[in-house]
């Protein structure tokens, strides 16, 4: 579990023109927290999530996680990719032992928790596929068995979900809950998908467009265990409308800086 | 893909296709020419006419005044020279097909070994590294325009006539196709595959290991099959002046003394085996990259 704090985080991309695509985010998400950051698609959200994984540094201010600054990329911080990203030439099983087999754990400590894992992600019987053999969701179940594998302190996700048919996506949002509220990791979930957003986050902070700044963080209090029937009650309507206004102002005003 | 087209075609009895079922690909010359006898027939009536009007077109054994022997001559010298008893004064050739076609194939082999332990790792290097780009790609680049033809007058200086000089050939021109194909394949590894390993600890090493290569593999393995064609063609280009053994030595002497007949026996017995080379690779490709194809299953 972690705690991760951002302080006046900026990322400009130098090109011809220089692209400044994180502008002063500042975000504090305590540990357990379950944030999901909403924003429409290349307004910089994967960047912020890029930052926080490693795969990029923040051209200015500071990202901590437990106080430390964070740095290269490591197991402690767990990403879930959109296309799964999973390594071809290697079955179900050996994509959710690489992990442990890269840090050197002996194979009798990690061999339990994998089976486990892909108990938990429903693909025992399919060890020793190949992922040409799975279907798109099933491929994103071993990207998040592979991650959880390796207990990490904060779990980020980058529109894990994105390309997924409606119903399959649904059921791996249950599947995500469900496992979320056995395990109470640190979450940070990039979506453009403002359903997806309230039904499966502690808090949404909605992403103004280029540069990408955190517009306003709104709690939702649905109660908890949550399901996809959540997604029909008045309450989940009434959040639903306040991030729509919200992200509809967003949206006018980069429209009028950009003017 | 076709595959499966054929096995369903060729599953279905001709005589029991739906009434009023006149769709392509289901008439009956259709059927048959798509199983695979049909194919196989296919591809033989080119070679089979050529060869019989040839056999046809000589006489007494040859055609052009005496230039060129019949298919039948070439058989039989092509037997004498694999079968026939060595150590026969009266033909060099008798008995030593096997030695011969042993002594190329083996000079093949370590050649391509060398250009493979050489290229692959250069080019990992080139394609996944500025540093390696730099260092390396100019080198290649300028080296790559001067065809092995080039280097024989070098390479004869240098290892004299031996065994050696076909090696060094045969590693030299193997090597450009395997360095420029795996450096293409380590250039374009996807990069989320790349993060996913760093994200779950692999080290520098690691990476190189288990996510560069088995990307690059597809086309390593494009890089092979064409730098072991430019082997069998450095073999023999080699053997015909740098080297007194070999399916290339046999070549250019028995022109030199005539004998048609061995010439043409010599030609059919490279291709054959750089038929069987290229296959052996393809059998190995088709097993290293299996799980590419699981999908189709």
């Amino acid at each position: 579990m972690a705690e991760i704090n951002l302080r006046q985080v900026s990322k400009t991309y130098f090109a011809a023109t220089p692209v400044r695509a994180l502008d002063s985010v500042d975000l504090d998400i305590a540990e357990g927290d379950f944030v999901a950051l909403l924003g429409p698609s290349g307004c910089g959200k994967s960047t912020l999530l890029n930052i926080l994984a490693g795969f990029e540094d923040a051209s200015e201010g500071s990202a901590l996680i437990d106080g430390g600054a964070i740095g290269k990329p490591g197991p402690d911080r767990g990403v879930v990719f959109q296309e799964a990203a999973l390594f071809p030439w290697l079955t179900v099983w050996e994509n959710v032992v690489f992990g442990p087999k890269m840090q050197g754990v002996p194979r009798a400590d990690y061999e339990d928790r994998a089976r486990e894992m892909l108990a938990t992600v429903g693909l025992t019987d399919f060890a020793g596929s190949y992922p040409a053999q799975l279907s798109g969701g099933m491929r994103q179940r071993v990207g998040i068995a592979r991650v959880l594998v390796m207990r990490p302190r904060a779990l980020l996700m980058d529109e894990p979900f994105g390309a997924l048919d409606a119903q399959t996506r649904m059921a791996m949002q249950e599947l995500l809950l469900t496992v979320w509220e056995k395990l109470n990791t640190t979450v940070v979930f990039v979506t453009h998908d403002i359903d997806e957003a309230i039904l499966l986050a502690g808090r949404v902070c909605v992403m103004t467009a280029r540069p990408a700044r955190i517009g306003r963080e709104i709690p939702i209090a649905l109660p908890r265990p949550r399901s996809i029937d959540d997604l029909t009650t008045p309450e989940f309507t009434r959040y639903k409308a306040e991030i729509m206004a919200e992200m509809r102002s967003a949206h006018r005003q980069a429209e009028s800086t950009a003017a | 893909m076709s595959d499966t087209s054929v096995k369903q075609a060729a599953g279905r009895p001709a005589g029991l296709a739906a009434p009023g079922s006149r769709a392509l690909g289901s008439t009956l010359p259709a059927i048959i020419l798509s199983s695979n006898l049909g194919q196989l027939l296919l591809a033989l009536i080119l070679p089979v006419s050529v060869i019989a009007i040839w056999q046809l077109s000589g006489t007494n054994g040859s055609l052009f005044g005496g230039v060129l022997p019949t298919p039948d001559r070439v058989v039989a010298a092509w037997w004498t020279w694999a079968f026939g008893a060595t150590g026969m004064g009266l033909n060099p050739y008798s008995g030593t097909w096997l030695a011969n076609v042993v002594f190329s194939t083996q000079r093949v082999a370590q050649g391509f070994l060398v250009a493979i332990l050489v290229g692959v790792p250069a080019g990992i290097w080139i394609g996944w590294s500025r540093l390696g780009a730099q260092v390396l790609d100019p080198t290649v680049q300028i080296l790559r325009p001067i065809p092995i033809t080039a280097w024989l007058p070098f390479s004869l200086a240098v290892f004299g006539i031996s065994g050696f000089s076909a090696i060094f050939l045969i590693a030299l021109g193997a090597f450009y196709p395997i360095v420029i194909n795996t450096t293409q394949g380590a250039r374009h590894v996807e990069r989320n595959l790349v993060r996913a390993a760093l994200m779950m600890g692999a080290g520098r090493f690691d990476i190189l290991r288990r996510v560069v290569l088995p990307a690059a593999l597809p086309a390593i393995f494009t890089g092979l099959r064409i730098g072991l064609g430019i082997g069998w063609t450095a073999v023999i280009v080699s053997e015909m002046i740098a080297v007194k053994s070999g399916l290339g030595y046999v070549l250019w002497d028995a022109y030199y003394v005539g004998r048609m007949d061995v010439v043409i026996a010599d030609m059919v017995s490279i291709g054959v085996m750089g038929l069987l080379s290229d296959q052996l690779i393809l059998l190995v490709e088709r097993w290293a990259l299996s799980w590419r194809l699981a999908g189709a299953r």
